[in-house]
């Protein structure tokens, strides 16, 4: 008999396993609730391990919580960075926008002031070395800009065309060391010469006997020699030199911040008349 | 010298069935680690050590979890007893051998238990608890089981 069972030992271990189970389950039908000391016992053992584990969980599960609360986060300051970014670039354009809005109503209301017709123009580009400065506008012969022009703003006179393109144009500045303008000095009308100067400055040469001139005074243009109209402002004087030979020298400030200038009034060549009472402020 | 590895097998996998495995759920499918760790056993011990391993996990779990004692130990007996047979008509160091052998024993586990379970009334409907439970938990063990066979040494000795 025992050799037989050992012959077939894993089936007779089937049996056996089958049976022991069987057996519980058949106690637990017929006296449910006892018997429970097995697993008593086993949860004995098991249920620090298992407080252990959930503990494990637990703070894992905060850690991660926490993980996922801080990439929420992130992501969150990231596009509100990129928010801030968008309307701070939209505020700047806003008030770029209202900078160029202010600067044309200026323009259109000096425009209406003037005695003669005019064309506005952009500013495309500058040359602006020590040696020449000029702007480029995109207004050329075929709008009827004509060579030697005067370029003005409403603050004041920019240049002249000196060189001319059929949808374009060069305007030699005020400032330009080849640039040479007849000026007058606003409160005591001594003439002189309005001249720019290499390093980009302005200055009045004036004959060496006038003593006409004053730090502060306001220089304009005189309309001698036909390229300039009467009255429109160069500058004020900041500084007198003492006079050497025939000549007095005195530094203007520019009326006109030539650097910042984007939009320009070009008149025609030649015009006339007296353009002070269009430049009030000066 | 097995003893204690034996020891430490059960013990381990009736402990992470109700710890860790828990939080691997995924759509509220868990995996029966202990029907893996039987499966895997039996194809390397035979079925003695599958049925008496089957049989001790399936009681610490059955302890654990509470319910009819001997339930789990029944049905894991059973399949640890079956899937030991499996060297004797297949390669098992080819890996669809392993993963068959999961899906396989995961649905027998489950059949076993349902069946046994009628006669403690329990009450859901088989087909509900087949395609809900029992179907999905065959699935991720046999993920699991092929996952595992990627691990150093597991392969080998299955």
């Amino acid at each position: 008999m025992l050799e037989f069972w050992v012959r077939h030992r894993k089936y007779s271990l089937l049996l056996l396993v089958l049976l022991a189970s069987l057996s519980l389950l058949a106690f637990h039908r017929t006296r449910p609730g006892e018997g429970l000391w097995l697993a008593e016992g086993v949860a004995a053992v098991t249920a620090p391990v298992q407080a252990v584990f959930a503990q494990m969980h637990r703070a894992a599960a905060g850690l991660w919580t926490g993980y996922l609360e801080w990439k929420a986060l992130r992501a969150d300051a990231e596009r509100l960075r990129a928010e801030v970014t968008a309307l701070r670039l939209r505020q700047l354009r806003q008030a770029e926008l209202e900078a160029e809005n202010r600067r044309l109503r200026a323009l259109l209301a000096m425009r209406e002031r003037l005695p003669t017709r005019t064309l506005g123009a952009d500013v495309v580009a500058r040359e602006w070395n020590g040696f020449t400065r000029g702007l480029t506008i995109n207004r050329g012969r075929s709008d009827g800009v004509e060579r030697l022009a005067p370029v003005i703003v409403t603050r004041g006179v920019v240049g002249r065309v000196a060189d001319l393109r059929r949808t374009s144009a060069v305007i030699q500045l005020v400032t330009d060391p080849a640039s040479s303008v007849g000026a007058v000095v606003s409160r005591s009308r001594v003439q002189g010469l309005a001249e720019g100067v290499a390093g980009g400055g302005l200055r009045l040469r004036l004959p060496a006997h006038e003593e006409g001139v004053a730090v502060g005074d306001a220089v304009s243009t005189s309309g001698m020699g036909g390229l300039f109209p009467k009255g429109v402002p160069l500058g004020r004087v900041t500084r007198i030199h003492p006079s050497t030979g025939l000549f007095r020298i005195a530094d203007l400030e520019p009326a006109v911040d030539l650097a910042t200038v984007e939009e320009v009034l070009v008149l025609p060549r030649g015009a006339s008349g007296d353009f002070s009472t269009a430049f009030p402020d000066s | 010298m097995r003893l204690p590895l034996y020891f430490l097998a059960i013990s381990g996998g009736t402990l992470a069935q109700s710890t860790v495995v828990p939080v691997l759920g995924v759509g509220g499918v868990v995996p029966d680690l202990p029907v893996i760790l039987v499966v895997l056993l039996a194809l390397r011990r035979g079925p003695e050590a599958g049925c008496l391993s089957g049989f001790a996990l399936g009681l610490a779990q059955d302890a654990v979890v509470g319910g009819p004692l001997g339930l789990q130990a029944l049905s894991k007996a059973l399949i640890g007893f079956a899937a030991g047979q499996l060297p004797r008509w297949c390669l098992v160091s080819n890996p669809l051998v392993p993963i068959s052998a999961a899906v396989l024993a995961t649905l027998t586990d489950g059949v076993v238990r349902f069946a046994v379970l009628q006669l403690f009334q329990y009450p859901a409907a088989f087909t509900e608890l087949f395609g809900g439970v029992i179907l999905p938990q065959a699935g991720y063990n046999a993920v699991l089981v092929g996952l595992a066979l990627t691990l150093p040494g597991v392969r080998a000795r299955t």
